[in-house]
């Protein structure tokens, strides 16, 4: 009974769903906000994420006659369900009850599935927009996710497990400072597979409308943007683990702290460039990112990890 | 591959106004674009010709919704041509300088226009927020923002103090600051480099063939400009250059329209500082003698022209207006021949479309 208690309790409030909802909906504030100051704005209140998201849940949901129902009804879950359960292996301040050997690559594996997702979504639901948006998730996603998975796995090479919480607590130094190349890439991957701004290639409004998700309304829309809300967590939180870890450092405070100075520079990022065009991200990904991260791992497992 | 049509318009998050564009795209090349145009048409030459002079200016103001004061002042200056009226030189020098704030306005929505298009929110964000220093000015002396309703047949309505020209030149300052931040930005930001240069080329011979003006035509290496080669008082009397680029490609247009802003900046300050005294506007008599005339100037995007006959009633007889976005339009099928379907909305906003003004 105990732990029946304490699985659910795991899995529904800390760290499964109610942890996520609130983070994610601090988090889209949070990013909101300080990029509204950026620019001169002042921004939104902090209700407004929990206020798109009852206003969307409240909204008709309609799709064109030709999509298929079912497939388009399941893929935001879909995603939505892989992100949370990612969520669960990831360490919240070294918390990490369900942590296994190995859960790194589970975790990453569960984050490629929202990306995916996107691109069926875009099939199913056969508008131009939808179609030609989806290609280029696909697309983006073949440009960042192989630096991406190189630039993750370092830090598990450097550290010896694969285990995320393992590569946390025997980080002496952070491998923020050890690995930056290994960050650098880590973070412009983690923008790729958000698809925030620079690399918001895929739902580009000025010629793609939304992307894959021009045809969703109502509900499934706000189960797609809680699900990249809570991405956007699960993958900061990923980094703070990786590469700015160390057993002494993981007070909750000190942890909170790390994340959002990781998504103040995702903020930042999104300040400071135009968006690039598909080929140019192709460019990035595997002309400068790849040689990159293939570096970093080189010469990580040549100083022997 | 298989060829796919993608309509841009009349709908869209990329379009301010109604147009329509079916491209034709295999893979992420556009390799044919269609054209369609007339959705927001009102028929404003018949109208006017349904009214009287006076009452056609304001019909006249409502052509653009941007460079309102440019329609309205090629139109009054026709009108006064025909009638014979000589407009006292402080009403010359106030409406003149409301054009210049109206082009300051323009390209720094333009300016904006392009940012967002390529995904670069932060430098829309510092255009519009720059450009509401102008906008204040404006409305202060007019009490409109976009639609000033300060030309009249004979003159202008408004008029400037010494204690409220002190104050706009202050703003100028600021405002001078900012422009010299957008050209620093321009010139070495590499993403918007990477998205601009190279897209949507238009070579010199490209713009004689097909009759562009304005900025677009000075980004090409055309170097012409109404107000040096035809200067209506009182720009003989004022100091400027006129900026031209060879590149011919978007980001080309983009620095050659930041200058025109730093441009039009300094003869705004000149204007402030030589404004002669006297009356701002004389009265027009009712009827204007039959005759017909070419009235030019140079809006923000270009030469306008107006055309204006009278069979000396107090109604025109016939009016037609030609706008600088017209030609521009015509050259958006060459331009968007084979580029990559995210170029589509830097081409597009690149040659600062203004469909009311094509579509009257």
């Amino acid at each position: 009974m105990r732990e029946l208690l304490a699985a659910l309790f795991n899995l529904l409030i800390f760290p499964g769903l109610g942890f996520l909802f609130v983070c994610a909906m601090a988090f889209e504030w949070g990013d909101r906000r300080l990029i509204a100051r950026f620019q001169g704005r002042v921004g939104p209140p902090w209700y407004q994420p929990f206020a798109d998201l009852i206003k969307l849940l409240a909204k008709e949901d309609i799709l064109p006659n030709d999509a298929e129902e079912t497939t388009a009804a399941v893929l935001p879950m879909l995603s939505l369900a892989a992100v949370l359960t990612a969520a669960l292996y990831v360490p919240v301040a070294g918390y990490a009850p369900l942590s296994f050997e190995g859960d790194l690559i589970v975790v990453l594996f569960l984050l490629s599935l929202p990306t995916l997702a996107h691109f069926l979504a875009g099939w199913v639901t056969v508008g131009v927009y939808s179609i030609l948006g989806g290609n280029r998730s696909l697309l983006q996603f073949f440009s960042y996710e192989v630096p991406f998975l190189m630039a993750l796995s370092t830090p598990a090479i450097f550290n010896g497990s694969w285990t995320i919480a393992e590569i946390t607590a025997r980080q002496t130094v952070w491998n923020i400072f050890i690995l930056p190349l290994a960050f650098l890439v880590a973070l412009v991957g983690l923008i790729g597979k958000l698809k925030r701004d620079p690399l918001d290639i895929p739902k580009a409004k000025s010629e793609m409308v939304a992307g894959p998700l021009t045809e969703f309304s109502g509900r499934k829309l706000a189960l797609w943007r809680l699900s990249m809300d809570m991405q956007t967590v699960v993958g900061v939180f990923l980094l703070v683990n990786l590469f700015s870890g160390g057993a002494s450092m993981l007070a909750p405070l000190a942890f909170v702290f790390k994340a959002l100075a990781i998504l103040a520079l995702l903020s930042t990022a999104s300040v400071l460039y135009a968006r690039l065009r598909i080929d140019q991200l192709a460019h990035l990904g595997w002309r400068v990112l790849a040689p990159l991260a293939l570096l970093q791992l080189l010469v990580t497992v040549w100083m022997g990890g | 591959m298989t060829k796919v049509t993608i309509p841009i318009g009349p709908q869209h998050p990329l379009l301010k106004e109604p147009l329509s564009f079916l491209l034709t795209v295999e893979g992420e090349q556009v390799l044919e674009s269609t054209l369609r145009l007339g959705y927001v048409h009102r028929g404003i030459e018949r109208l006017c010709q349904e009214r009287t002079y006076v009452q056609a200016v304001h019909l006249i103001e409502r052509v653009c919704g941007i460079c309102s004061h440019i329609h309205t002042t090629t139109y009054c200056q026709g009108v006064e041509a025909l009638s014979g009226l000589q407009v006292p030189p402080r009403g010359l020098y106030l409406r003149t300088f409301l054009c210049e704030l109206e082009r300051i306005h323009s390209h720094l929505l333009w300016l904006g226009v392009l940012a967002k298009n390529m995904g670069f929110d932060t430098v829309f964000m510092y255009a519009w927020r720059d450009r509401e220093i102008v906008l204040d000015v404006m409305e202060e002396l007019s009490g409109g923002r976009i639609s000033h309703a300060v030309n009249v047949i004979g003159g202008v309505r408004i008029d400037l103090d010494a204690a409220h020209t002190r104050s706009i030149q202050q703003r100028f300052d600021e405002l001078e600051r900012q422009v010299e931040k957008a050209l620093a930005l321009i010139n070495n930001e590499p993403s918007l480099k990477a998205r601009t240069q190279g897209v949507g080329l238009l070579s010199a011979e490209q713009v004689a063939r097909y009759c562009v003006v304005g900025p677009v035509a000075r980004a090409s290496g055309v170097d012409v400009d109404l107000r040096r080669d035809f200067p209506r008082p009182p720009y003989d009397q004022l100091k400027f250059n006129v900026i031209t680029h060879p590149a011919g490609d978007v980001w080309a247009r983009t620095l050659v329209r930041v200058q025109e802003i730093r441009e039009s900046l300094s003869l705004c300050r000149q204007i402030l500082a030589q404004l002669p005294d006297g009356p701002t506007s004389v009265a027009m008599k009712r009827r204007v003698p039959p005759g017909e005339v070419v009235s030019r100037s140079e809006a923000p995007r270009g030469e306008v022209i107006y055309y204006i006959r009278s069979d000396g009633s107090d109604k025109p007889a016939r009016l037609k207006i030609r706008t600088p976005t017209l030609t521009a339009l015509i050259t958006l099928a060459d331009q968007l021949r084979g580029v990559n379907v995210a170029d589509v909305p830097v081409v597009l906003s690149g040659v600062d479309l203004c469909i009311a003004c094509a579509d009257r």
